[in-house]
């Protein structure tokens, strides 16, 4: 018995013989060693069978001695393959230009990804990565190695420490150790303080200069707090004054708060559609269901197709409907006037620093009147009303 | 002669305990339910049709009958068939 997958790449034939004495025929082939297999009586005087194509030379003396007559059938296996591929190369073709995209895309650099670098120090490394190639759509084997890459790094930018150089796949990896650098000292050009505003001083914490008030004292706004101007008469030096000045100061504030409001709220739902648009005309993409929402708002982004390096006049645009919904909302009149409180303290809190405190709130005034309430607010801050005034040499 | 050399052969299978279709250059039929016939030691091929296998043996022939036959491998001294068996027959000369 043979393996029949090995008749594969000698090439194989089918063959029909018919006349007088088809099984002598046969036996006649056997002797002379020739591999016969499947053999099928189709009619009366006709047998066929397959053999290998190796053997069809031997095979003519033997059916001339005969008295039958030959055919050939399906033919079979790598030689006939080959000469099919031949036949239509087109294929062919086709397979190796694929094999041939596939082999240089997978070849290419698809990302450069920075990790634990600052944004600026990112941009450098960046930059010199471009210089060196490595950028999207570069090819791999045209780059330096990553070792190379990772010495030329560090060589070249200074604030780094360390580079991990990776290539994943078609990903760059950069892994970023920056070097701590010592924060150079502000230069601050010589100065005076002086007050923001109208206050009573509460507390003070001067560095650098020469303080001019003390604790509980009434400034008016622009007044001197601290001179740069420091020494006894003479020997005077101008030196950037530096301080905290805390004072109290006084605010005034009005809210007005109507007790009904009507908004539009978002639901949260929203349908998604997507389309391919030319010029004005726009054909969906996907999805396809009906809106049914009562009021809703529309959201659409848009992103011009590119081939290559060009931009096509195809624009690819996603269009968002969120369901929207209206929320009437009503006060007491007690309610409202505490969110009006609330609110002016807001208000108050995002127009102050940080380190300013509010000590002490009033209530002015309060009315309500076309179904709004009117607040009048007086607030006592504590904050830091110290202002830098350049000092203007020579006069 | 021919008659005793084929009498002292059976003697000499039976007596060293020898398999016969060496010593005797018999046929070996294995049959594989009736759906495959292997025979060994033929000496060629008579008639055949999808019906009928006829075979030539050292002494005398061999007939298989059935349905749709075909002969899988066909070597000089080997044959497998396959199709529905029905009948293995000796016919002797």
């Amino acid at each position: 018995m043979k393996n029949t997958w090995a008749h594969f790449f000698t090439g194989s034939v089918q063959v029909t013989i018919q006349g007088r004495g088809t099984e002598r025929l046969v036996n006649a082939c056997l002797r002379n060693g020739m591999t016969v297999w499947n053999v099928r009586k189709i009619g009366e005087d006709k047998l066929t069978f397959f053999m290998l194509l190796k053997d069809v030379p031997r095979l003519r003396p033997i059916v001339r001695q005969s008295e039958c007559k030959l055919s050939f059938g399906r033919r079979s296996g790598f030689p006939f393959l080959l000469k099919k591929t031949f036949a239509n190369f087109g294929f062919l073709l086709g397979i190796f230009l694929f094999l041939a995209v596939v082999f240089l895309l997978s070849n290419m650099v698809w990302g450069v990804h920075v990790q634990g670098a600052k944004p600026e120090t990112e941009h450098r490394i960046l930059k010199e990565l471009k210089q060196m190639g490595v950028e999207k759509g570069a090819f791999q084997f045209l780059l330096d190695p990553p070792e190379i890459i990772q010495k030329k790094l560090t060589d070249r930018i200074d604030t780094l420490t360390w580079v991990g150089v990776e290539l994943r796949g078609t990903t760059f990896y950069f892994q970023v150790v920056e070097k701590k650098q010592p924060k150079e000292p502000e230069q601050i050009p010589i100065r005076h303080l002086v007050a923001k505003k109208k206050a009573v001083i509460t507390d003070l914490f001067v560095e650098e200069g020469q303080p001019l008030v003390s604790v509980h004292d009434h400034v008016e706004k622009g007044q001197l707090l601290v001179s740069g101007i420091i020494g006894k008469e003479g020997q005077t030096k101008f030196v950037p004054a530096k301080g905290k000045i805390f004072g109290e100061t006084w605010y005034k504030s009005t809210v007005v708060l109507p007790l009904e409001a009507v908004f539009h709220v978002f639901t949260g739902k929203y349908v998604e559609k997507h389309y391919l648009s030319i010029q004005s005309f726009a054909i969906p993409v996907w999805g396809f269901q009906k809106l049914s929402f009562a009021h809703y708002e529309t959201e659409s982004q848009k992103r011009p197709l590119r081939f290559w390096k060009w931009e096509l006049p195809i624009v690819y645009e996603r269009v968002i409907y969120r369901e929207t919904e209206q929320v009437k909302r009503s006060y007491s009149w007690n309610e409202a006037f505490q969110q009006a409180k609330k609110i002016a303290r807001k208000e108050l809190q995002a127009k102050l620093d940080d380190d300013a405190s509010i000590k002490d709130e009033k209530v002015l005034h309060a009315e309500k009147e076309n179904g709004k309430v009117k607040v009048e607010m007086y607030y006592e801050v504590h904050e830091n009303i110290a202002q830098p005034q350049p000092i203007v040499q020579g006069d | 002669m021919k008659k005793w050399r084929q009498q002292v052969k059976k003697w000499l299978a039976n007596q060293l305990e020898l398999p016969a279709d060496v010593v005797m250059d018999l046929p070996r039929i294995t049959m594989i339910g009736h759906i495959h016939i292997y025979i060994e030691n033929h000496r060629g091929l008579l008639t055949f049709s999808d019906k009928e296998l006829r075979l030539l043996l050292k002494q005398g022939q061999l007939l298989v009958r059935g349905e749709e036959f075909v002969i899988k491998t066909i070597l000089p001294e080997e044959i497998l068939l396959e199709g529905k068996i029905q009948q293995v027959v000796y016919l002797d000369q």
